[in-house]
């Protein structure tokens, strides 16, 4: 029942077998892609353990309680605190400013 | 107590201090306590940053590492984690500390051929379809051949994640995987979100265990299955001796020769054999909240995985 999947795996084990020589290159495509939607439903901040609001323009996972802002780094989130930066320019609205 | 936090802060404000002048005191873990880095005792903070230069190290060796050290078996066991979990399409995954996508990939593959079979069946369970409804049915199973799963795959360490995502494009993964960075410490998921949560070498790497296991209690779903892949301990006392022998002596001159760090790999086999032996790491799972945790031993107890519960 199983025999498909290992197959698939086997394959998998292989292509990364070939693949290690790549690791030259080391730069993704563009430092700044933007987040997964699908990847939203999940985040909350990891202190507050409250929603985040997706700002586009900054490209930044923020939470407005707290006023911190989570960067997305080659479309990976950054959800350690330690690398948070605080956005406390502008006061902590309702969260509301753009979906 | 207040001299114990400094070395934490200091630590910490190197990366983003106003924000820990703010917020350090209210995330109940700080530097004081004294832990363990392989064999040596160091501050909480200290082992943090060690573990992380290890996985800095390594992340580009790692899986050559893992092949040379176990002789490829680290992949059966892998296989073994995925079988044990037996994913069905829809399956929400959390990979926690899955930074170069082992356990994703074998998952993603899993569940990919589940649903392909599924569908098969179904087709076949319907002899006189018409064209219309085979061609539905393809349709469907091209759209969305994993039926909704996703993995999504946690780490802390960014070489890891960097590695593992470089390796996802190589092999031509992308659907229904994302990559994070966070803490297993402190994770940055809502309550209730997930089917399964997998750690797979992962958690002897995590200083606070508790923690762990707390917050991997909250992300699952009620019903939902926590596994954890780990090095146990060995009971047999002559296979102990040689697994001894080669750990020690073997394991620190391949990290030498392949990825030129004596150290890391040094810290590797003296992780293990400081992490919790299968009971120990049972009740902790238990005292987390999970219910029906027990574990299975491959090789002798050289890797265990244990299961337990959201119930």
């Amino acid at each position: 029942m199983l025999r498909g999947c290992g197959r698939g795996a086997a394959a998998v084990l292989r292509g990364a077998a070939g693949s290690r020589g790549a690791s030259g290159q080391e730069r993704g495509p563009e430092p700044g892609r933007p987040l997964e939607p699908s990847l939203l439903r999940f985040l909350v901040c990891p202190l507050s353990k409250r929603p985040l609001r997706y700002e586009e323009s900054t490209n930044e996972l923020i939470n407005e309680e707290l006023g911190i802002a989570y960067p997305i780094i080659d479309g990976i989130p950054n959800m350690i605190p330690e690398a948070a930066r605080t956005t406390r320019k502008r006061p902590p609205a309702e969260g509301s400013e753009q979906p | 107590m207040a001299a114990g936090l400094c070395p934490g802060r200091a630590l910490l404000s190197r990366r983003g201090g106003a924000l820990w002048a703010l917020l350090g005191t209210a995330r109940g873990r700080a530097a004081g306590p004294e832990t363990h880095f392989g064999f040596q005792n160091v501050s909480e903070a200290e082992r943090r940053e060690k573990i992380y230069q290890v996985f800095e190290n390594v992340a580009e060796k790692y899986d050559v590492m893992n092949d040379s050290m176990s002789l490829g078996i680290h992949r059966v066991w892998k296989d073994i984690l995925v079988h044990k979990m037996n994913p069905s399409p829809g399956t929400l995954l959390v990979d926690v500390a899955g930074g170069t996508g082992d356990i994703a990939f074998r998952f993603l593959n899993y569940v990919r051929s589940v649903r392909e079979r599924q569908l098969q069946q179904k087709l076949r369970h319907h002899q006189n379809l018409s064209w219309q409804e085979i061609s539905k049915s393809y349709q469907e199973e091209k759209s969305n051949p994993l039926g909704d799963s996703q993995v999504v795959v946690c780490d802390i360490n960014k070489e890891m994640l960097k590695a593992g995502k470089q390796k996802a494009q190589h092999l031509g993964y992308s659907e229904g995987l994302s990559w994070v960075l966070g803490n297993a410490e402190e994770l940055h998921f809502d309550d209730d979100k997930f089917d399964v949560y997998t750690i797979a070498f992962g958690i002897r790497n995590v200083t606070r265990i508790d923690l762990a296991l707390q917050e991997a209690y909250r992300v699952l779903k009620p019903g939902g299955r926590f596994l954890c892949l780990e090095f146990s301990h060995v009971s047999n006392p002559l296979l102990s001796r040689l697994y001894d022998l080669y750990s020690f002596q073997v394991i620190p001159v391949l990290g030498e020769v392949i990825a030129g760090d004596w150290k890391s790999y040094q810290y590797l086999v003296e992780s293990i054999r400081r992490f919790p032996p299968q009971e120990e790491l049972k009740a902790m799972i238990e005292d987390a909240g999970f219910l029906k945790v027990d574990y299975q031993n491959l090789n002798s107890g050289i890797v265990a995985i244990h299961s337990g519960f959201k119930l």
